[in-house]
């Protein structure tokens, strides 16, 4: 349903004309002055009780910046212009030059594409029929959503081609509790594999809550993607890292079990919101952020970067035009390991089996870190048995990354959701497999 | 996205084009936000301008919105699920605007100047406490609304928000989060500000020795607007008056003679003060509940049925690419103007002085009973004598209006939910505090 707008929107702006501007207010050699452009769109359908029917949300602007010393001014637009360049290049100037250079062209492309996604309107019956096909009768209520966006960083001294992000998102509420995640696709598949997640909900709906336990856990793929980007990503951005320091002395500092090796690929996310470049135009690079359990490349957007040299830009992230860069994660990798899921399973009678985890929470002060599994089983026979209601794991950071003790080789696509650090909403994807952790608390 | 036009021209295309209901918002603003961490702080000047419609008939209807000046030439979505129903014009009762909204925005050295003097004010009210990060919002807007039922109505906001987070000297202390609101920034006093912090950190650092307690509990305005706002549902919406049912006593009242809440959508001097809600409907000071009687329930036009005289201007929309939706304009438990904040804990002879919530309060699905993550200090004789953290307050939602003893005169307003919910320090008996497991 793309149309030929979406491509790139950005391809007409004159790039040597904007970074000429831009070099009159970075006067200074140390000094980072770029534009955000920005276009995205959402079209929502909301339960069919609920008017109005069909909503559409559409979006262009930019936003200057000049980064000086530790130092960032920012100046956002909701519409896209030489004139409104030029002004917010006034808004962030410290000095401008007596007679500056012409305005430069900032033609983007016209969206004249009529607002539809008929993958949207159809999901909901697709997704019925997955559901009968378990044979379970359950009323939800479905708010869907396609989110699609375009951005382009203009530098002094780089320009970044157009990047673009196309992906869904799906609110389920039940009588029982509410289910959301993101997905690459509305399509059998994703319905089929969002149908089996509610299934098991539904399954589990009354089950008890398990007593405190200490023996063997098993993770599964979603449940281990939120709890490294809980326990892994956000203890790992620059910014937390600096509550206690400067972020460079994390480097080489253990943090967790030596079966862990941890990545931060953004190039190689689902092919819908894979990325070139971060949102300020710099490269995205295969970021290590552990390797064997050490730290070996904390998250860092440019400003972190030019700190240290040992610190790499190009994880830099924007919620909106409106808001500064700040590092963040967008695709995490585990690397996978040996065990088979039946090498996974052993020994684990009596054990639980966490498939998804739905919220956590890190305390970047005390390191206290807590993840919640909206329901689990029961490990029985080497396989899960029994469901059980929902349930918390707590403890310390690094005694709980400590405390995995195996890793599944079969890795896949999972946890897709939205984090939501600082009130900035961003989409985040991972890749990973099931993991073992065994002596970590999980309480009711 | 800069289609030139205006929201008449929308209204008009769209009524032209066959749709009965048709609505058409415009808001422009500008803020100076800045976040001030200590190794690095960024000044943003943003100009926000957007438009949005709501259009529909009997069966179907769409939601469109977009950023820069409304475009009448776009193309529609097609619409979809539901029909829509739009209010009817209804005139308002005179409106003064404040006088303030013109104010200019504080400016980028005020704003460092204000952030400094709050990490050096903190630094001396307890010596080694940090402010980790702030983030300081003041803004002002401007509103236009359209529709084909003849509701014409402009509103103006002016609005500065703060979020602050600061962490004690302590290998033991936890970050403590403040967040509040003005019309104004250059209301935000550093020194009052870095005192409420200290108090924070400092109850935040010692976990209470008693497994369970009881006393008179002395709630600070932050820890009652909380409850208050988490027991929503029975002031606000059509299912209220039946859940509050459960909570009647012989006498006919919910709580005590000193509970009364007020919903007042253009309260004098309030953060959202406005002559008109989100909807273009007047908005007007509503009696919730009267001394303890509950009166009516907080309900916007087509909540009410047939009695559109309970009908309030109560719908809450933020921005552009908000829809309304019913909500607290400034939600409020009345205080007691002849009574100041420090007679109430000069008069404690032996409880609990609780001053923040370290989460959400958890009220249980029938209304019966409620715990709130709280932390305080303990008090005798009117002086502090230790501090309580990690602790629940609990206890049956009845015993909680009922027990309210006495009020203060510090009413004080918390953001929640979009809306504003307030209350002065209250003094009420009958509750626990637990130790957290």
């Amino acid at each position: 349903m793309l149309g030929s707008m979406s491509d790139a929107p950005f391809t007409q702006l004159d790039t040597a004309g904007i970074a000429r501007a831009l070099s009159q207010i970075a006067d200074r050699p140390s000094d980072l002055a770029d534009v955000f452009f920005e276009r995205s769109e959402t079209i929502e359908l909301p339960p069919a009780s609920q008017a109005p029917g069909f909503r559409v949300w559409r979006e262009a602007g930019l936003a200057v910046r000049l980064v000086r010393e530790g130092r960032s001014w920012l100046a956002g637009r909701d519409h896209i212009g030489p004139r409104t360049f030029n002004d917010a290049l006034r808004r962030v100037a410290r000095a401008m030059p007596r007679a500056p250079y012409p305005e430069p062209e900032l033609a983007a492309e016209p969206w004249d594409e009529a607002p539809e996604a008929s993958e949207v309107l159809t999901f909901p019956t697709t997704l019925t029929r997955a559901l009968r096909t378990h044979h379970v009768d359950f009323s939800i209520d479905l708010t869907l959503r396609r989110h699609r966006r375009w951005t382009r960083v203009v530098g002094t001294q780089l320009a970044s081609g157009t990047e673009s992000e196309n992906f869904y998102s799906c609110d389920v509420e039940m009588p029982w509790g509410r289910y959301g995640t993101l997905l690459e696709a509305f399509d059998g598949e994703s319905a089929e594999d969002l149908a089996r997640r509610l299934v098991n909900l539904y399954r589990a709906r009354d089950a008890t809550p398990p007593d405190a336990w200490r023996g063997v856990s098993i993770l599964g793929a979603s449940a281990t993607a939120i709890l490294l980007h809980e326990a892994v990503a956000h203890a790992l951005e620059a910014d937390t890292l600096a509550h206690s320091g400067h972020p460079e002395a994390a480097l080489g500092v253990r943090m967790g079990s030596r079966l862990l090796d941890v990545f931060d690929d953004p190039a190689s996310a689902p092919e819908g919101v894979k990325r070139a470049a971060d949102d300020e135009g710099f490269p995205v690079v295969r970021r290590c952020l552990l390797r064997s359990g050490v730290i070996e490349q904390p998250l860092c957007d440019t400003a972190w970067a030019r700190r240290s040299d040992r610190l790499t830009a190009g994880a830099g992230r924007r919620g909106n035009r409106h808001l500064a860069p700040g590092p963040r994660s967008s695709h995490l990798e585990l690397v996978p390991g040996e065990l088979s899921r039946q090498e996974l399973f052993a020994d684990a009678e009596g054990g639980l089996y966490l498939p998804e985890a739905d919220r956590g929470h890190l305390d970047p002060i005390t390191s206290e870190f807590a993840l919640h599994f909206p329901y689990g089983h029961r490990i029985s026979h080497q396989i899960p048995g029994e469901p059980i209601g929902p349930c918390w794991l707590k403890g310390g950071l690094r005694d709980l990354l400590d405390k995995i003790c195996g890793i599944g080789a079969q890795s896949k696509p999972a946890g897709a959701g939205w984090c939501a650090k600082d009130g900035i909403k961003l989409p985040v994807w991972a890749t990973c497999p099931e993991i073992r952790v065994e002596g970590v608390e999980i309480t009711p | 996205m800069n289609g030139g036009g205006s929201i008449a021209e929308v209204l008009d295309r769209l009524s032209r084009s066959g749709w009965r209901e048709v609505e058409a918002f415009h808001k422009k603003g500008r803020s100076r936000t800045m976040r001030f961490t200590p190794y690095s702080d960024t000044t943003s000047l943003r100009q926000e301008e957007g438009w949005s419609v709501r259009a529909g008939d009997q069966r179907r209807s769409f939601f469109y919105a977009a950023s820069g000046t409304p475009d009448p030439g776009v193309p529609w979505p097609e619409a979809d699920g539901a029909g829509l129903r739009l209010p009817s014009a209804r005139p308002g009762s005179p409106w003064s605007a404040p006088s303030n909204l013109d104010a200019p925005l504080i400016g980028e050295g005020e704003a460092r100047g204000f952030f400094s003097g709050l990490a050096r004010e903190l630094d001396n009210e307890l010596a080694g406490a940090r402010l980790l990060s702030g983030y300081l919002d003041d803004g002002s807007s401007e509103s236009h609304l359209l529709s084909s039922r003849e509701v014409a109505t402009t509103v103006r906001h002016r609005v500065a928000s703060l979020h602050l987070e600061a962490v004690g000297s302590g290998t033991e202390s936890t970050g403590v989060v403040l967040d509040i609101a003005e019309r104004d920034a250059r209301r935000f006093s550093p020194a009052a500000l870095a005192r409420r912090l200290a108090d924070l950190i400092l109850v935040a650092e010692k976990r209470s020795s008693r497994s369970r307690d009881r006393g008179e509990l002395l709630l600070a305005p932050v820890v009652a607007s909380g409850l208050l706002a988490a027991l929503s549902d029975l002031w606000i919406g059509p299912n209220a008056r039946q859940l509050t049912v459960p909570l009647i006593d012989r006498n006919g009242r919910i709580g005590s003679p000193a509970l009364t809440l007020i919903d007042n959508g253009r309260l004098p001097g309030s953060v959202l003060e406005a002559p008109f809600d989100g909807e273009g409907q007047p908005t007007r000071k509503i009696v919730l509940v009267e001394q303890g009687s509950f009166r009516q329930p907080l309900l916007a036009w087509w909540q009410c049925g047939s009695n559109p005289k309970l009908a309030s201007g109560c719908s809450l929309r933020p921005g552009w690419r908000d829809l309304p939706r019913p909500s607290a304009t400034h939600l409020y438990l009345e205080p007691d103007r002849t009574v100041r904040a420090a007679e109430l804990i000069q008069n404690l002879t032996r409880g609990y002085y609780l001053i923040g919530l370290d989460g959400p309060p958890r009220i249980h699905s029938d209304y019966s009973r409620f715990a709130a993550p709280v932390r305080g200090f303990a008090i005798a004789g009117g002086k502090p004598t230790g501090t309580v953290a990690r602790v629940w307050l609990v206890g049956s939602v009845s015993t909680l209006l009922n027990g309210i003893v006495s009020k203060a005169r510090d009413l004080t307003f918390s953001a929640i939910g979009g809306g504003m919910v307030g209350s002065p320090t209250v003094l009420v008996k009958g509750l626990e505090l637990r130790q957290q497991t």
